[in-house]
């Protein structure tokens, strides 16, 4: 069945039609473009499809598009603000938080999540709310490296 | 195109996934649900009859289309035995392994082709299975292939140094066993590629997730009967490879399909699917015993290691050559009287079988560290003394080891001890004391590695010649070709440091092209990035700088020895006012040559003024006898909580102390260390693939199928050396792979200290917490 849904998508109104059988991963890369969103185990085991919405954390994967009505969707690409790049991006970028770059995206949405909601981090809280997005290439160490540089950027005020 | 960093965490990568056109058509592979199966018929009208499907491909097809994949290593003439049974792209009349391809379906989009897969109707007759390998090597009524004596793939045997006398020398003599489960290496994004067929050039054109494109190519275009000139193979972005990818698969028959129809054929395989189908990894028993002295000299080691293969694998011989390697890293980098070694390559119905980080190098090694402290323990040594008093000390290096391979330079004790210091091993000795009167029982492990890296094997497609290209463009740009696929190890920035480096320029400048078939070599596996490439780059960028500089002797009416390059300018020495920036400099060679003032000779002995394409290949050949040109070594020290109520490991401490010759990027290498070290603590904890009897893949999910989470993963501490290695254009070595290496042996060795009240001997894995229990007793043996 096709429905109209309304959303917030990285920062825009719009409407959609979609069929209620699509998942919200779908929606978002074969109709939005949003390649960033990556399809990976589609069962909501590896992250890698991370996304926001209502600035929570979920497997758009796992999440069907109907249920996204009148709801903010954030994806990496509504990260950055006019070209600029984020500074939670760079910081990744700095501290090599990524390599082959796959889980890279739902790991920017989830920490983004993170640094939005807690005041104080600490390394274990990094590694605890990241538990859900695997990543095969960098042991996590510069993933949490790459956060904490982020946290900084964000009490010295550069976050958006 | 933009920077990879900023394609990558900025959300515009181009991964296989990533790209789509109107008139794609896609491809869904269907598996055997049966671990071994003669087919006997397949029905495809049902499926053909959905709209919206293509074609449905069989073995029929393959037969028709294809011919059988080429062999890529072959021992065959050789003392060894060694065997290579007839494999297709697809399963033609029997299916081995559980979730073998046997058919594909080519549909307008992909739910249809998945749907219309359910409606392609395989029928089988069941065979025999058999997935253990001792239960294969003796099996009389259960042989995979027909024409051989039994399900013995590769038989191989290594006397190397007098190990005789070793064994008459020694006091005492120690039996070790050690086992490894199977293991895969799952990059995050597995297999994928997109084939298009232009029939008007008669070119094929394959994209995607492809690790070694310039051997890929060669073995598509045999497989499909084309001119290898007429198939091109194109890496695009690369979600991760770890050696998974670099042989090819499925990409056989999307390519096919892709011949058939004329149609854009894109596959993107799916994780259970890279789980069930493999490559796989691992899997092997060792068998062996240990002669040492009192005083603990290690003086030789006899062993034998049994390699479960699965079936003949599409690489051909590649998956077998790696108990090449198995068999002959055992010395590590002690200094023994001998080593005889036995390698077993057996052929079972799970799937097959392919490189993994650590390839084979990691087997022997994890072997002998495992007998180091087994011997350490008879003796009432701690595991740092036992390898102390059998290091090849650093005024001996280059070293010829027993095993042939050219130890080329380090120092060994002193690594060792660096991590020691760092760990602060006799606190937590003192620690690990007092906590077991509490109840809590902490285990120290310390292993040490050498890595060989950077292969060339005879008789195989792992010849060693690498080439690379570097060029200014007329705009004063650099451009650099090679070989080295982007699978997220740094190939990118490492060649721009190399390329930078030598011409005196910003890295920005310096645009290191997506690898294509093109250029000749075997991409990044066996930690050849930092040798062979690297080295090849190296070559070719000296070679540009010299032509830069002859050039801009003859704008600038200098002698060629006064010029200097710095900041992108090429400048007289003598007038630093004299100077041609960049740009200025390659506008003028390219486009104004001849009469304004260059060189004569410049011009006549150059095939171009500013392009260079050359090969590089190893001093260390194969041909004088060693497959590895550089040997990293590593040292690790890892802390463990063992909670003997549920078997868990939790790990405390984790120090690894890495000379990988002269570094080219800090950040690259420490990212390889961290990477790597938790894959080995994946496998050393909690990945296994595990078969039922029937021979069904059991845990194919990442819920079942463990990797690390950011909570198992410690954080890592690391400390470098740099002992330039002779051998690389750089100085600097391959050391991709030895973290996994030293990392599984460690936590292991750091789990037998901790059970050391229990008495208990480590010497399998995963060591689960259910292993764990059933060592200290809590739960029954079998």
């Amino acid at each position: 069945m096709k429905i109209n849904i309304n959303i917030t998508l990285n920062s825009e109104p719009c409407t959609l039609e979609i069929d209620t059988r699509e998942t919200l991963l779908e929606v978002l890369r074969n109709k939005m473009g949003l390649k960033s969103v990556h399809r990976s185990c589609l069962e909501g085991e590896c992250g890698a499809c991370t996304v926001l919405v209502d600035e929570k954390p979920v497997n758009s994967c796992l999440v069907l598009a109907a249920t996204v009505d009148n709801k903010k969707i954030l994806t990496s690409e509504g990260l950055e603000q006019k070209e600029r790049i984020h500074p939670l991006m760079q910081a990744f970028i700095d501290n090599l938080g990524f390599q082959c770059g796959y889980c890279t995206p739902g790991i920017l949405m989830n920490a983004y999540a993170l640094l939005n909601r807690e005041e104080e981090i600490d390394d274990q809280k990094i590694r605890k709310s990241l538990e859900g997005n695997l990543c095969r290439c960098t042991g996590y160490v510069n993933i949490v490296k790459s956060v904490q540089a982020a946290k900084k950027e964000k009490d010295s005020g550069n976050w958006w | 195109m933009i920077k990879r960093e900023q394609r990558l965490v900025r959300g515009r990568s181009r991964f296989t996934d990533d790209c789509d056109s109107t008139d794609t058509a896609h491809l869904v592979f269907i598996g055997s649900p049966y671990a071994h199966a003669r087919i006997k018929e397949i029905d495809v009208e049902q499926a053909m009859q959905k709209p919206g499907v293509i074609r449905v491909i069989t073995g029929k097809d393959i037969l028709a289309y294809t011919n059988q994949l080429p062999p890529q290593a072959d021992y065959s003439a050789t003392r060894f035995t060694w065997r290579l049974a007839p494999v297709y792209a697809l399963a033609v009349d029997r299916a081995l392994y559980y979730g073998e391809p046997v058919a594909a379906v080519l549909a307008e989009d992909e739910t249809t082709a998945k749907e219309a897969a359910n409606l392609v109707e395989v029928k089988f007759d069941p065979l025999n299975v058999v997935t253990d390998s001792q239960t294969a090597l003796h099996s009389e009524d259960t042989k995979l292939y027909e024409n051989w004596p039994d399900n013995t793939q590769a038989h191989l045997s290594f006397q190397m140094g007098d190990t005789e006398k070793a064994f008459a020398q020694a006091d005492h003599i120690l039996p070790v066993s050690y086992r490894e489960g199977r293991a895969s290496g799952f990059p995050l994004e597995p297999r994928g590629c997109i084939a298009k067929y232009d029939p008007f050039r008669e070119t094929l054109t394959l994209r995607g997730s492809f690790q070694t494109p310039y051997l890929q190519r060669h073995n598509i275009a045999a497989t499909l009967g084309m001119s290898e000139s007429r198939v091109y193979v194109e890496s695009l972005d690369i979600g991760g490879a770890f050696g998974n990818k670099i042989h090819v698969h499925k990409e056989y028959t999307v390519a096919l399909a892709a011949l058939l129809t004329s149609r854009p054929v894109k596959w993107v395989e799916s994780h259970r699917e890279f789980i069930v189908t493999g490559p796989h990894q691992r899997d092997v028993d060792w068998e062996g015993e240990v002669a040492y002295s009192k005083e603990g000299k290690i003086l030789g080691v006899k062993a034998r290691i049994v390699q479960n293969l699965g079936v003949e694998s599409t690489n051909k011989g590649i998956a077998t050559l790696s108990l090449f390697p198995a068999c002959m890293a055992v010395p590590n980098m002690y200094k023994i009287m001998g080593a005889d070694i036995e390698g077993l390559g057996v052929v079972t119905n799970k799937s097959f079988y392919c490189a993994y980080r650590g390839y084979g190098k990691d087997k022997g090694i994890k072997f002998i560290e495992h007998a180091m402290d087994r011997v350490a323990r008879e003796l009432g040594l701690t595991p740092e003394e036992i390898r102390r008093r059998n290091y090849v000390q650093p005024q001996e290096l280059p070293f010829q080891q027993v095993n042939n391979y050219m130890l080329d330079s380090g120092d060994y004790p002193q690594a060792l001890q660096k991590v020691l210091d760092m760990a602060d091993i006799n606190a937590w000795r003192e620690k690990q004391k007092q906590e077991l009167h509490n109840g809590r029982y902490l285990g120290i492990g310390v292993v040490s590695t050498v890595e060989p890296a950077g292969v060339a094997v005879p008789n195989s497609q792992m010849g060693g010649l690498t080439q690379a290209r570097v060029q200014m463009t007329a705009d004063g740009n650099v451009k650099v070709f090679s070989d080295r696929t982007e699978i997220g190890q740094g190939a990118e920035k490492s060649h721009a440091v190399i390329v930078s480096s030598i011409l005196g320029c910003s890295k920005n400048i310096v645009d290191v092209q997506p690898v294509d078939s093109e250029y000749i070599g075997q991409g990044p596996l066996s930690s050849r990035g930092a040798v062979y490439p690297a080295s090849a780059v190296h070559k070719a960028t000296q070679l540009l700088r010299e032509k830069i500089v002859k050039c801009a002797a003859a704008f600038l009416e200098e002698s060629p020895d006064r010029i200097i390059l710095q900041d992108g300018y090429a400048c007289s020495d003598s007038n630093p006012a004299h100077c041609l920036s960049f740009p200025e400099l390659a506008t003028r060679a390219y486009y104004f040559p001849g009469p304004r003032k260059l060189f004569k000779e410049t011009l006549l002995e150059h095939e171009h003024l500013l392009d260079v394409t050359t090969t590089w290949y190893s001093p260390s050949t194969p041909e004088t006898g060693t497959t590895y040109t550089t040997f990293c070594n590593s040292a690790d020290v890892a802390v463990v909580e063992v909670d003997p109520e549920i078997g868990s490991t939790q790990i405390l401490k984790y120090v690894h102390v890495h000379d990988a010759g002269t570094i080219i990027d800090r950040q690259i290498v420490d990212g390889q260390i961290h990477g790597g070290i938790v894959q080995g603590i994946g496998e050393a904890l909690s990945e296994e693939l595990r078969y039922d009897e029937q021979g069904r893949l059991l845990n194919m999910s990442l819920a079942e199928y463990l990797m690390p989470t950011a909570m198992e993963a410690p954080d890592i501490e690391i400390a470098h050396m740099e002992t330039p290695s002779p051998y690389s254009e750089t100085g600097s070595k391959g050391m991709g792979e030895a973290p996994i290496i030293g990392s599984k042996a460690v936590i292991l060795s750091a789990i037998e200290d901790a059970l050391s009240p229990f008495g208990v001997e480590v010497n399998d894995s995963p060591a689960t917490p259910e292993r764990i229990l059933k060592w200290i007793g809590e739960i029954e043996q079998n």
